[in-house]
């Protein structure tokens, strides 16, 4: 079919683009393992000449790298744990139960997909500030700081996508009826069946929901910078921007603290590919 | 869509179940029917609520609040009518700000849909490491912006940096790159376009596997040259895909934040790349203006909406089956 000669060069084209994609990881790897000096000479090497591991525990004391760590690990599980839950209920509910009112509620959450994140970021701001009874606020959420630095203004705005509850839904609906039927003769309710019978076929679906619920969370910067100003609070994303802004020579612990932060990314990545691949290609939206 | 689809398969399961109980008929299928609406409702409730709460209220409160002086400090509100917009309209780093990501949009956009068709073509084909060379490509995607930004910002360091001491090799005096007014820009561009390649490839990619392979053995049949059937099958077929990648690219395009906040965090060298959400952001949460933060996040909302009619128009009705 193909002649080899076009297969090689198909080859060095798909291969050097790929390098492109690629070396800034791989700087940012070398980079992290050179010693403070060998990072600030010229010209710079490519292999370090002495490899420093030692970056790495130095990095973590000069900023709470682990800390922020842990702070992103524990957001995006949680946010991974309730999106899956909840938007499969949802999801189910929209796709397998006919009640009054449901293509409508459909068609909305549909639109709610559709709004720029910067038309509803203010007032989801001035929403957690004025959350009535939290951080010394008054039953009209006046006088404190509501939800800011605070755990819940991190977790609970962000734990439900209306892109998770779409994907649920279509892979529900592609679900045979005569499942539901047998397990309704059965005398099962509603939520048995959802939860026994239906959900655990759709186990890639959660998968690729949970991936990309996991990869947004972690990557996530915009909303944990504005609702968080405390040390203790911060995710790795925003640890990261702030080390950068206020030590501006340690280009070594930089990138040390980028790689910790892709890395755990890079690695689900590259494990689970296909569940990824086939997220976005099925929803191209993100 | 999901429409017509939606309501044969409601009807039938109505119809499913009245069948399912036929000992006692009417009342035992109203009642389950009844259980089963309720239960539903309550699993949709937590969804309905958050997206209510997080989303809806929100959208409409950043409409209103455009109209108003809102004072977040002392907690007054006044009506302002169009004196939000008279007042940014007049300012001109928010004037230059929406030329700044204009420009971004038209840089950045074309060049990475053009280089990732043409990725998405040439991995198509059964090729060895395929799957690599897929993940290679896609690997920006997924990694944080802001840890990217940063490994960026280190290869843009003028003195000892990646890009400088390459073009030194070949004799080039490399720009200082992030703080040159005229330089700036084009290395925030050339971050985004590297990482907006992967999506935009793997969503050519999945449209690239629908075409009938009947076409391009006819097309073979007929003699027809590589670039012959790129451009009379491939591309025509990969309308409604190029559609949906644009609509999204744009949409992501104009709301860059996090690489122009990271790379050039003041919004760059005598403003260079203050783009749109830059200023938003230093309204709300820089000068805590909320209204006019409002006001400036719903001129964008417009620019996205226009864009999205104009487009969808543009391409006709085939696109619609995308989205």
């Amino acid at each position: 079919m193909r002649s080899s000669k076009s297969e090689v060069v198909l080859h060095l084209v798909l291969a050097i683009g790929a390098l492109l994609m690629i070396v800034p990881f791989v700087w940012m790897v070398l980079s992290s393992l050179k010693s403070h000096t060998e990072i600030t000479s010229y010209p710079p090497t490519w292999l370090p000449r002495h490899w420093d591991f030692g970056n790495y525990p130095e990095a973590l004391k000069f900023a709470p790298f682990g800390t922020y760590f842990r702070n992103s690990l524990i957001i995006a599980t949680g946010h991974t744990v309730l999106n899956v839950a909840l938007a499969s209920m949802a999801g189910y509910s929209l796709a397998r139960v006919p009640f009054r009112g449901r293509s409508a509620l459909f068609v909305a959450m549909l639109a709610t997909m559709m709004i720029p994140t910067y038309t509803k970021i203010v007032p989801q701001y001035l929403i957690a500030k004025a959350m009535p009874f939290f951080g010394g606020n008054d039953y009209l959420g006046r006088g404190g700081s509501g939800w800011l630095d605070s755990w819940w203004a991190l977790i609970v705005p962000g734990a439900l996508t209306p892109l998770a509850i779409f994907l649920f839904r279509q892979f529900y609906l592609s679900l045979p009826r005569e499942l539901e039927e047998a397990a309704r003769i059965d005398g099962m309710g509603e939520f048995g069946i959802y939860a026994k019978v239906m959900t655990p076929l759709i186990k890639p679906a959660i998968a690729t929901v949970a991936l990309i619920t996991f990869e947004n969370s972690w990557n996530n910067f915009l909303w944990p910078l504005i609702v968080t100003t405390r040390d203790d609070l911060r995710v790795i994303q925003v640890g990261l921007a702030a080390f950068q802004q206020s030590e501006r020579t340690y280009w070594e612990y930089l990138m040390a603290g980028t790689t910790l932060a892709t890395l755990p990314m890079i690695v689900l990545f590259l494990l689970t590919q296909r569940y990824f691949v086939q997220g976005f290609a099925n929803s191209g939206i993100k | 869509m999901t429409g017509p689809m939606t309501t044969t398969a409601v009807r039938r399961t109505e119809t499913a179940v009245a069948e399912a109980a036929p000992a006692k008929p009417p009342r035992r299928g109203r009642r389950l029917g009844w259980e089963r609406r309720r239960a539903a409702v309550l699993m949709v409730a937590p969804a309905v609520i958050l997206l209510t709460w997080w989303i809806g209220i929100p959208t409409i409160a950043s409409l209103v609040l455009a109209f108003t002086h809102y004072d977040v400090l002392a907690g007054t509100i006044s009506w302002a009518g169009l004196g939000n917009f008279r007042d940014i309209f007049a300012d001109p780093i928010w004037n230059r700000s929406i030329w700044h990501t204009v420009v971004y949009t038209f840089f950045t956009v074309p060049v990475a849909m053009a280089i990732a068709v043409a990725i998405a073509v040439l991995l198509n084909s059964k090729l060895r490491g395929r799957a690599w060379y897929r993940a290679a490509y896609f690997l920006p995607h997924i990694t944080a912006t802001v840890a990217i930004a940063l490994v960026w910002m280190w290869m843009f360091e003028p003195n000892i940096g990646l890009f400088n001491a390459v073009l030194g090799q070949v004799g080039i005096q490399g720009p200082a790159w992030l703080s040159d007014p005229a330089w700036a820009m084009p290395a925030v561009i050339v971050v985004s376009v590297w990482k907006g390649i992967g999506l935009k490839m793997l969503i050519y990619l999945a449209a690239l596997q629908s075409i009938p392979p009947e076409l391009y053995e006819a097309a073979d049949v007929d003699g027809a040259t590589p670039r012959r059937k790129f451009f009379a099958i491939t591309l025509p077929l990969l309308r409604p895909a190029t559609f949906f990648v644009f609509i999204v690219s744009l949409i992501d395009s104009f709301q860059v934040f996090e690489q122009v906040y990271v790379l050039t965090p003041d919004g760059g060298p005598a403003n260079a790349t203050t783009v749109m959400t830059l200023e938003i952001y230093r309204s709300a949460f820089g000068k805590f203006d909320m209204s006019r933060a409002c006001a400036q996040s719903m001129v964008l909302f417009v620019f996205l909406l226009v864009l999205t009619v104009i487009s969808r128009r543009l391409t006709g009705k085939d696109s619609d089956a995308e989205l």
